[in-house]
């Protein structure tokens, strides 16, 4: 009885956050520095005019803002709720791993070398990076002790090193700085919907790898030794899992720079809401993530027409609050 | 076995361990080599003896200039942030238990750079740059406070305080990161470089302002340091023993905060020493109390110096902050602890 | 006598070596000739009065203080591209510089003169072992580059710092005040305004009723695009020269905006637009190609006349100095005078 109640409990939260995200998704292409009425923008989608200035706007730069806030929202959280499993470390989020460092690393060293023009380029070497950064992480924490610890201690040592790699080339370059703070505050805005599509793959691959190993992962969090002692090997999944993580937070990292907040929230809240079965857990971090994240897009929008926000910035100070709360109520191990 | 030398007096009595001792002699050996070595190196290199002869000199000329009014308020910095990041890490790994705490967890380092950076964005027209370490102070302190006050809930357990201190210090960086891009044209570099943490153009004036900032927080640190060793044990034998858990948590927390403070509005957000310094500290041989203590700053003061001498030698012409080189040098170094420590 | 004598030394006691051997030849050939006591007093009070004027060091209140600069210098150092600039149009050879922002080390327009000049490091952060061991006898700074390093540079040199550094008016005057040569930047002053004057009346004559036009002096970066006011080194002039910006921008006091998204395209709408970006980089260029094809950029009336024209990034924003505001004036002056260029 409380197995099927929970679960249309968790279908029934689900479909409410999905519902949302629709909402929010059509909310985001109408609002901007020009209000588009949701009719205007359900045309441009279906029945776009070429010459209708507003069905432009809608078909171009905000319906790749929307796309990309999606996707790396969802990423994100995907990626951070896996962290805080394989971790056992509530505050593990991709950040952690190196992969922000790594990413920015990488631009800021090899786009001038390379003379990288296209933003797909960009976001191949934000991607190298990303996984560069992150394999050694997981070379350094996973081997020898198994504890969860050292994965977030190399973690902290990989992102410093990297931070300063970074530090000394734009010190240096004083041009580049000015040029690139923009990208390393986070932004979804200004991606082409080609640039979008050729990553969305990737991310689509790496969420459904995910999903196929929910089951392994309810049994991982239990603890080591209890999953070993139910005949997994812990080993072979961490290793897994890491690499998703790699990919997600990677490709998030490379479409839309340092966005730091969301990886380390959405599953504290979503592990409220929903029950712990990794199966249910991983689409609320998705659908949840998105959804916090096209909020935050579309603040980032309105709050200082006609510049923007970095969305680095307003995803922190949205999520940090809630933070800040929950840690005071006491938060539940992931 | 250890060897333990026993001091014995009418009213002071202790026990010397031989081992640490002889660790700390090196240490002390090496940070005077760093020291003469920042002296003599740069663009122009000095020999000792030239180096001896400007220090003794009464005027300012040439070499004496270059060694007393340049170089040596630039070693002593590196040598006093180094030591002060390095024992409020310390500290703060101690109450909070957890190995990844640093000044940059509890609100300090975030707290500091919002203010610094807001400082040099926009208020440079108003107010001479000479207010910026006591701006930079009042934010790290007042980051720190907030923190405490957020994570206080009839008493402050290490875990909320680390949670309370992530969130706050993302704010902070959230708004530092906006008021850097945000900023006008020709402050972004500057805020930068503080940022990453720097001792170019130190003065003896700032050199003997951050001394007596850090005078009290030494003589603190001596009543306070069997307090430390205490703290390391578990919460149920610390009450047991009778020692006020949560007061002497706070001095602690108040020390490590006015350490990492005073040293940052200086140098800016010098990153990491607080975090690897405790760390290698233990690693060579401090044990816990007072000896931990002093083979910590040791161990942080040279990492500064070794990082600003580094910075400023190896890429000439150019200058390099030395934030950059203490992360550079210092994470492959705890890496290959983590690496080598199997457990 | 005795007076005299102990007014002499304590007078000539802070000449520098040569000016006071000169003084002291002159006052003994002078004197040589009169046989009388008093007469030689006078002669000797009329010396000194006259060398006061001549080599008397001079007091110049700037930024950060008043410096009190013992002869005419000539050995300067410059510590920010626009100090560097008007020194040379002052007609004197620095003895070092920091470097440039692109175009390194130095400037394209500013080689020839600057042939021979080491570099004392970087603007943010020059060498201050290296301008200690070059021994000048006058530190050009700026206020906010470097104020916290003041006291340093004082104690190798005089220094002078300005306040602001696009206001290369202000610091011709007082970089000529400086270097004692307040005719010489009264005359590029002077030059500069009737300049102005002029090619303000051609425009006027040109445009008649449509005058003022309204501008947008933009910048393409890799990650975002910026918009100077006329709170800026290229705004001021054209504020100057009777140019005036869009409504949103015309009480700002800010120097500039910087614009993320293509959606803000409109804002930018002006009569004219001066479009600058570094010639070297392939991502700022493909960032301008990016937004010039954009249905919302094509909309915009500079856009639409034709307006749209490329200027020199070094002359209207990284060089900051007369000579440089010369050289913008001088591109300024083309774009009208060619038939492609500023049509009604």
């Amino acid at each position: 009885m409380t197995a099927l109640r929970t679960r249309s409990v968790a279908l029934a939260t689900l479909a409410i956050g999905a519902g949302l995200l629709v909402l929010l998704a059509v909310l985001s292409l109408s609002i901007g520095k020009t209000y588009i009425a949701p009719g205007a923008v359900l045309d441009a989608l279906f029945k776009p005019d070429p010459l209708n200035i507003d069905h432009i706007l809608v078909n171009t730069t905000r319906l790749s803002r929307m796309t990309v806030a999606i996707a790396v929202g969802a990423c994100l959280a995907v990626a951070g709720g896996l962290m805080q499993a394989v971790t056992r470390n509530p505050l593990a989020s991709p950040g952690l791993f190196g992969i922000n460092a790594g990413a920015v690393f990488s631009i800021v060293l090899l786009a001038p070398l390379f003379g990288s023009t296209s933003l797909t380029q960009f976001m191949v070497l934000a991607f190298a990076g990303a996984a560069v950064a992150g394999t050694l992480v997981y070379c350094i924490g996973m081997l020898g002790s198994r504890s969860p610890f050292r994965i977030v201690l190399a973690g902290a040592a990989v992102t410093a090193l990297f931070a300063s790699f970074t530090q000394a080339l734009l010190v240096i370059s004083q041009e580049g700085l000015d040029s690139i703070l923009f990208w390393m505050a986070g932004s979804v805005a200004g991606r082409e919907m080609d640039a979008v599509l050729t990553i969305y793959p990737y991310l689509l691959i790496g969420f459904a790898a995910s999903l196929v190993l929910a089951r392994h992962i309810n049994i991982l969090v239990t603890g080591d030794d209890i999953a070993r002692g139910l005949g997994q090997n812990t080993f072979v999944i961490r290793s897994l899992l890491s690499i998703i993580v790699i990919l997600l937070a990677g490709g998030a990292v490379s479409l839309a720079g340092n966005i730091g907040f969301i990886g380390l929230i959405v599953p504290h809240i979503v592990r409220r809401i929903l029950p712990g079965d990794f199966r249910w857990l991983l689409p609320g971090y998705a659908v949840f993530g998105a959804l916090l994240l096209l909020l935050a897009d579309i603040v980032a929008r309105v709050v200082l027409i006609p510049q923007e926000v970095p969305i680095g910035v307003v995803t922190a100070l949205l999520g940090a609050p809630f933070f800040i709360h929950m840690a005071r109520k006491g938060m539940r191990n992931g | 076995m250890d060897k333990w030398l026993t001091v014995r007096n009418n009213w002071y009595s202790r026990q010397i361990n031989t081992s640490t001792c002889t660790t700390i002699a090196i240490l002390l050996l090496i940070t005077l080599t760093v020291a003469l070595l920042s002296l003599s190196s740069g663009k122009y290199m000095l020999s000792l003896p030239e180096v001896i002869d400007a220090l003794r000199s009464q005027t300012i000329a040439d070499n004496a200039f270059i060694v007393s009014i340049l170089r040596a308020p630039r070693m002593l910095m590196a040598l006093l942030a180094g030591g002060a990041l390095a024992v409020s890490g310390l500290l703060l790994q101690t109450i909070i238990r957890n190995p990844l705490a640093s000044p940059d967890i509890i609100g300090v380092t975030s707290g500091a750079s919002a203010t610094a950076v807001f400082f040099l964005s926009f208020m440079t027209s108003w107010l001479s740059v000479q207010w910026l370490p006591l701006a930079a102070m009042a934010g790290g302190f007042a980051g720190a406070a907030l923190v405490y006050l957020l994570a206080w809930k009839s008493g402050v357990s290490p875990t909320r305080l680390i949670l309370v201190g992530v969130g706050i210090s993302a704010v902070m960086v959230a708004c530092t990161t906006m008021l850097l891009v945000f900023s006008p044209l020709s402050s972004t570099l500057s805020a930068y470089v503080w940022l990453t943490g720097s001792v170019y153009g130190a003065r003896w004036h700032d050199v003997t302002t951050l001394c007596l900032w850090l005078l009290p927080a030494a003589i603190l640190l001596v009543a306070l340091a069997r307090t430390l060793a205490v703290n390391e044990l578990d919460d149920t034998l610390i009450i047991g023993l009778g020692i006020s858990m949560e007061r002497a948590r706070l001095a602690l927390l108040a020390l490590s905060v006015y350490l990492a403070g005073a040293a940052i509005a200086y140098t800016g957000a010098l990153g990491f020493v607080g975090l690897v310094a405790p760390h290698i500290a233990r690693r060579i041989g401090g044990k816990s109390g007072t000896s931990l203590i002093i083979v910590t700053m040791l161990v942080g003061a040279n990492m500064v110096m070794i990082a600003d001498l580094i910075g400023r030698t190896q890429f000439l012409p150019l200058d390099l902050p030395a934030g950059i080189f203490v992360s550079a040098i210092g994470a492959p170094f705890f890496i290959y602890l983590l690496l080598r420590a199997r457990s | 006598m005795n007076a005299l004598s102990q007014l002499w030394t304590r007078q000539t006691a802070s000449y520098p070596g040569r000016v006071r051997t000169t003084v002291l030849e002159a006052a003994r050939a002078g004197s040589a000739g009169w046989r009388s006591c008093r007469m030689r007093i006078w002669f000797l009070l009329s010396v000194l009065a006259c060398t006061n004027a001549i080599a008397a060091p001079f007091t110049v209140q700037h930024a950060l203080g008043v410096t009190t600069i013992p002869d005419t210098p000539e050995r300067v150092i410059t510590l920010f591209q626009g100090a560097t600039d008007i020194t040379v149009a002052l007609g004197v050879k620095p003895l070092a510089t920091v470097e440039s922002w692109t175009e390194k080390p130095v400037y394209r327009y500013l080689r020839k003169d600057l042939e021979g000049v080491p570099m004392v490091g970087l603007e943010t952060q020059p060498s201050l072992e290296d301008i200690a061991r070059l021994k000048p006898d006058l530190i050009i700074a700026s206020k906010f580059r470097n104020e916290k390093i003041y006291d340093l540079l004082s104690y190798i040199a005089p220094t002078v710092a300005v306040d602001e550094v696009y206001q290369f008016r202000e610091n011709t005057r007082l970089i000529g005040q400086a270097l004692n040569r307040q005719s010489q930047a009264q005359v590029l002053l002077d030059k500069w305004d009737a300049r102005l004057a002029q090619t303000k009346r051609r425009l006027q004559d040109k445009f008649g009723a449509a005058w003022p036009l309204s501008v947008s002096i933009l910048d393409f970066r890799s990650d975002h695009v910026r918009i100077y006011l006329a709170n800026s080194f290229a705004g001021s002039v054209l504020a100057d020269l009777g140019f005036v910006w869009s409504e949103p921008f015309r009480k700002s006091g800010w120097p500039l905006m910087k614009l993320t998204s293509k959606e803000s395209i409109p804002v930018m709408d002006a009569d004219v637009f001066f479009v600058q970006m570094r010639s070297d980089s392939r991502v700022v260029q493909n960032r301008y190609e990016d937004w010039s094809r954009h249905l919302l950029w094509q909309q915009l009336a500079a856009v639409r006349n034709k307006q749209v024209y490329q200027v020199d990034n070094v002359y209207w924003s990284l060089a900051g100095g007369i000579l440089s505001a010369n050289l913008m004036l001088d591109e300024l002056e083309q774009l009208l005078g060619s038939p492609a260029g500023l049509q009604k």
